[in-house]
């Protein structure tokens, strides 16, 4: 019982850090990044190849924030800025983009499954339970960037610009804040937090070029569901992930792979908000 | 050369294919309050918003400072000392005042500085700073709307339908703060208005606007007929 | 007119044309290819007719699916499974068929119920498209030794025909299929389906019932695509997971992508190249052509986002210039006398709101608004800026905006009903923005407008439109019926405003709802508007609500005024009244008592 309740809070954890990047970009340019994926691969690979350098695992992780917010820097001047009157063609561009990422990887890696070095190994006593002591490391961490997040968004310059402009662009605009800068900005941090999160998954699984995928649709759902606010996106991923976690432990593993989708399109045929403001 | 801060000739503008304002030429001086009266759905909105660069003209030219500025991207408009206070969504509501405020100025360090020069024209508004600006009452969002003008140190200032909604007592205090920014920090103002009164309390000068043209145009003095005028404003 | 009947239409020619000459080239193709290619062909035409559904959905109509191979590999498993398990033959094949069908409709019919609702987003409705075959994919995977699990299933019995037969059953499914896809397009619904894809609200306002069409649409693509997925699976005599995977299913959309969307034959001809050379040269450099056929579909998007076809095309054209006999002229006729006069000169009013209330969280815009329009009138509207007049017209044309009170139109309540229906109850809303539809011509803009009442042809156009004689009347007025073959967004913007008119009056409205009508018009064409809305209101009965700033134009054509501040009704009266009113002077000049916070 206790190593479920581990469980939920983990995978809440786990799930809220994968879906930070995307909660970032869809918020403040009003789009679904589905590249998402392919950022957390990178991440993974990143991870790997510091792994193979002899690079401390622990360093792998900013380093990874790094590269990804530099190459979003790039995607976002090149393929995203000129689709912001296409909504849906930005959608395929950031798809399309993707599949280069994941063939670039299998053409340099093969498509085989790559391992990471884990900066935590085994398990520790934890109120009484025995468990995986990364996973509970992911837990304190996910816990420190949602306030680094908040911290981010209302405590600083950029952070007060960028909700300006989530919330009434034109008036931003009118008072000096250059929205273009803000949008490219926002692009790099949520490229950079997505890779953060592949680096810091990865210990956890394997790396494939193809890695970033199973948790594309998840994040799209819990992303949508929450509207663009961290603490509801915390709220989302307890509840949804938690959900999956007893479907798989009590009924079925493979149901449990599908909960957080159908749950969520139920929830948002229902009332299209979602948890925000709920 | 002339001594005009913002030129505009022959502005033509609108949305697609309507159009809203046909030849419109103007001039504002330095330290001037011109007043752009007209009903609603005049265009008098249209006019800031294509001179602030939201809205493309269709031909026209628009001059600041001798420098062309026409259809420039908003925030150089803002960051060129313009300071827009549009009629509608002026706020952000969910943001407290004091993060308003911040946002009327390009820098936090500029933002230290200037404060307290609002805390002498609306001392309300300092005392409310953590406060969410939606939670304000109409009044005090107007003048936070003011202070945030204010903040920027802009040398001009375009200003829509302040006065709507607000007591007279209130109305008297923005006519106020505006003749003091005017003639102590040399701001010059563009104030588009449907208050008659208001508007000639304060304005050098008057432009009226009637299905996107100007009709009438004068110096406001003691011999402006506001009787006249507001033939042109009644319902 | 009646000589329609007796020829065949150029288009329905150029179909048959089209059609013939593709049958043949399927026909004598097999003896021409080695095995290898015939293998790979069979599979690739069968795909390009599920491409062709991709392109109708999101090219035509707008609906971005991600899902439409979960319907193939619906279609796949039914025969693979009933083959498997539960006998083959003539008898069983058939009802495989018509299981792979018919659960493909129904599959497709509740993922339409989940996406497609008034006010639900695109971006809501792609996600739920790419969830369907992630989904299906985990059922499958749950499905253990009856579904084969991540393996699949192989070796189930099948007919072993020559390959021969087996492509001229592909290749003539896609011709078939594309014919009637492209009669389909070209046809008066075709029309109703750009339309939903340009402007989706403004045809739910026009009666165009929005969200069934899409769902309907989805039914019969998603049967097209099944039945190929069941086709290839008795050809393959394999089925795997990957079928129903969305990762084929966004291949789908980039073939689509890059043969050119909307038009119909590019992605067709697109997935066949594609799938073709990928067969061809996977082997050689799998990860490299993947890499590139992905480069290739970001440069499509980004800088070609019509695709390859219309170069093609733009090629073509230079050397045939292209004819401009293409449009049929259509011609205009009158409506019967209808409902518009019967109703609205009865005894009850067409028009009655009590206690009608909107708010948004706390903040209160509309409050206890009662009002009764009757036939004949002209009802003006005004008031200061945000004192909630478009708000009152929104509740009035949309069942779901209000908070409380209720809306009688011609006695019957509004309820909840969506926009569709709510003009199917006789109310008709023109909007501040002229919001046209830039690719139609004025004439195909009427007949949209005569959707709800007449219908469209599936695979046909019609070359008359039958209209009220109020809309013909405005056509009259601005010249527009000599400009019924040209597309809108070539209108000047006074035309805009005679159309947006006199297809809101098309749907044969007993109560008109009109925002702002004259913005942008100059001096003349207000006054031929005035002279319109006037008739409208003595000769037709209508009960029209206008709402307009210039008090001159209100006070020239309306006969009772209603006078609107912070969401209550302040006056009502005559437009003499509330003009002389110092209150509502007081009003307009910001003079009134600020509200105590």
């Amino acid at each position: 019982m206790g190593s479920v309740t581990f469980d939920v809070l983990t995978t809440a954890a786990i799930l809220f850090v994968v879906s930070t990047g995307l909660m970032v970009i869809l918020g403040v340019m009003k789009l679904l990044n589905f590249a998402h994926g392919a950022f957390l691969t990178t991440g993974g690979y990143v991870a790997y190849m510091a792994g193979l350098a002899g690079v401390s695992p622990w360093l792998s992780i900013p380093l990874a924030s790094i590269l990804g917010f530099l190459f979003g820097l790039v995607v976002e001047r090149i393929v995203i800025r000129p689709l912001y009157q296409r909504p849906l063609d930005a959608i395929l561009a950031t798809w399309g983009l993707g599949i280069v990422i994941s063939q670039v990887f299998a053409l340099t890696f093969g498509r085989g499954v790559q391992f990471a070095p884990s900066p935590l190994s085994g398990t520790v006593d934890f109120l009484g339970v025995e468990y995986s002591a990364y996973r509970l490391a992911i837990a304190a961490i996910a816990i420190l960037l949602a306030f680094a997040l908040i911290g981010l968004l209302s405590l600083t310059r950029f952070g007060l610009n960028a909700r300006a402009v989530i919330v009434n662009e034109d008036l931003a605009r009118g008072l000096g804040i250059d929205s273009t800068k803000v949008r490219s900005l926002t692009f790099g941090l949520g490229a950079g937090l997505a890779c953060a999160a592949g680096a810091l998954i990865t210990p956890l699984l394997s790396v494939d070029p193809n890695m970033g995928l199973p948790w594309l649709v998840n994040s799209f759902m819990l992303v949508l569901v929450s509207g663009v606010s961290f603490p509801s996106l915390l709220f989302a991923s307890l509840v949804l992930g938690g959900t999956q976690v007893l479907v798989s432990t009590y009924v079925s593993p493979i149901l449990g792979g599908m909960t957080i989708v159908v749950l969520a399109a139920l929830i948002l045929r229902l009332n299209p908000k979602g948890f925000s403001r709920a | 050369m002339n001594d005009a801060i913002l030129s505009v000739r022959d502005l033509n503008s609108g949305y697609g294919s309507a159009s809203v304002l046909r030849n419109i030429s103007l001039d504002i001086k330095k330290g001037e309050i011109l007043t752009i009266l007209g009903k609603n759905g005049m265009g008098k909105s249209t006019l800031l918003n294509t001179l602030m660069g939201f809205v493309s003209p269709f031909s026209g030219k628009v001059m600041l400072n001798d420098k062309d500025v026409t259809d420039i991207k908003p925030h150089l408009m803002a960051r060129s000392g313009v300071a827009h206070t549009p009629q509608e969504n002026t706020l952000f509501p969910d943001l407290t005042v004091e993060d308003n405020l911040r946002l009327g100025v390009t820098s936090d360090r500029l933002f230290q500085q200037r404060i307290s020069t609002i805390e002498t024209i609306f001392p309300r508004i300092i005392e409310r700073l953590k406060q969410r600006a939606g939670t304000l009452s109409g009044g005090e969002q107007k003048m936070l709307l003011m202070s945030r003008g204010l903040v920027a140190q802009p040398q001009l200032m375009f200003i829509d339908e302040v006065s709507e909604g607000l007591q007279p007592a209130m109305v008297d205090r923005m006519a106020e703060v505006l003749i003091r920014a005017r003639d102590e920090l040399g701001i010059s103002v563009l104030l588009v208005e449907q208050n008659l009164d208001f508007a000639l309390s304060v304005a050098n000068r008057f432009m009226i606007l009637k299905l996107g043209e100007f009709i009438e145009q004068g110096v406001v003095d003691d011999r402006t007929s506001a009787e006249h005028l507001s033939a042109h404003l009644a319902i | 007119m009646p000589d329609t009947n007796i020829t065949v239409s150029r288009t329905h020619r150029a179909a048959l044309i089209g059609c013939l000459i593709g049958l043949c080239v399927v026909a004598v193709a097999p003896f021409t290819l080695d095995i290898y290619l015939t293998n790979i062909l069979i599979r690739t035409l069968l795909l390009a007719a599920v491409v062709m559904t991709v392109d109708i959905l999101w090219g035509y109509t707008g609906i971005l699916t991600f899902g439409q191979s979960a319907f193939f590999g619906i279609g796949a498993y039914a025969c693979g499974l009933v083959f498997t398990h539960y006998g083959f033959g003539p008898g069983w094949a058939f009802a495989a068929l018509a299981i792979a069908l018919g659960v493909a409709a129904i599959v497709a019919a509740a993922t339409g119920w989940l996406a497609f609702f008034h006010g639900s987003s695109p971006i809501y409705a792609s996600i739920i498209t790419l969830a369907l075959p992630i989904v299906l994919t985990q059922v499958i995977y749950s499905g253990g030794s009856f579904t084969g699990s991540s393996s699949g299933l192989s070796g189930f019995p099948t007919y072993f025909w020559d390959l021969k037969v087996w492509f001229w059953i592909a290749g003539g499914f896609l011709v078939l299929t594309t014919t009637a896809g492209w009669l389909l397009v070209r046809s008066d619904f075709g029309r109703v389906l750009i339309a939903i894809r340009e402007n989706e609200d403004r045809s739910a306002y026009l009666g165009i019932p929005v969200s069934r069409i899409k769902t309907i649409l989805m039914v019969f693509a998603a049967m097209v695509a099944s039945a190929a997925g069941f086709a290839y699976a008795a050809f393959s005599n394999v089925v795997a997971p990957e079928l129903v995977g969305f990762q084929l299913g966004t291949e789908l959309l980039i073939w689509t992508a890059l043969g050119g969307r909307a038009t119909l034959l590019g992605p067709v001809f697109a997935a066949i190249g594609i799938d073709t050379m990928s067969s061809w040269l996977s082997g050689a450099m799998p990860f490299l052509w993947k890499l590139l056929t992905g480069v290739g579909f970001v440069v499509v998007i980004v800088a070609l986002p019509r695709g390859l076809a219309p170069l093609l095309t733009a090629l073509w054209h230079r050397f045939w210039p292209k004819s401009n006999s293409m449009f049929t002229e259509v011609k205009i006729t009158q409506a019967p006398a209808s409902r518009m006069l019967r109703a609205s000169f009865g005894d009850t009013p067409p028009l009655r709101i009590e206690h009608l209330s909107r708010r948004y969280g706390s903040l209160k815009v509309l409050s206890d608004v009662n009002l009764v329009g009757h036939g004949t009138e002209l009802l003006g509207v005004i008031g200061p800026n945000g004192a909630g007049k478009t708000t009152l017209m929104r509740c009035i044309s949309d069942g779901k905006e209000r908070t409380d009170g209720s809306i009688h139109i011609n006695n019957v309540e509004i309820g909840r009903c969506s926009p569709q229906r709510v003009v199917g109850l006789g109310v008709g809303r023109s909007f501040q923005n002229t919001s046209l539809f830039d690719t139609l011509t004025v004439a195909e803009c009427l007949k949209l407008a005569r959707y709800r009442l007449d219908g469209a042809k599936l695979f046909d156009r019609v070359d008359t439109v039958a209209l009220p004689q109020p809309a013909l009347d405005i056509l009259k007025a601005t010249g527009l019926d000599q400009k019924l073959s040209n597309e809108t967004r070539n209108l000047s913007h006074g035309m805009k405003r005679g159309l947006e008119l006199a297809m809101v009056l098309a749907t044969e409205p007993s109560v008109l709802l009109l925002d702002e009508p004259t913005a942008g018009l100059t001096r003349p064409e207000r006054m031929a508007i005035g002279e319109v809305l006037t008739r409208l209101t003595r000769d037709f009965g209508l009960c029209i609500i206008l709402i307009e700033h210039d008090l001159d134009f209100v006070r020239a054509i309306s006969n009772r005024v209603v006078v609107l501040h912070q969401g209550a009704i302040l006056m009502e009266g005559t437009v003499e009244e509330v003009v002389a009113s110092d209150l509502v002077k007081a009003v307009y000049a910001g003079h009134h008592e600020e509200e105590v916070a």
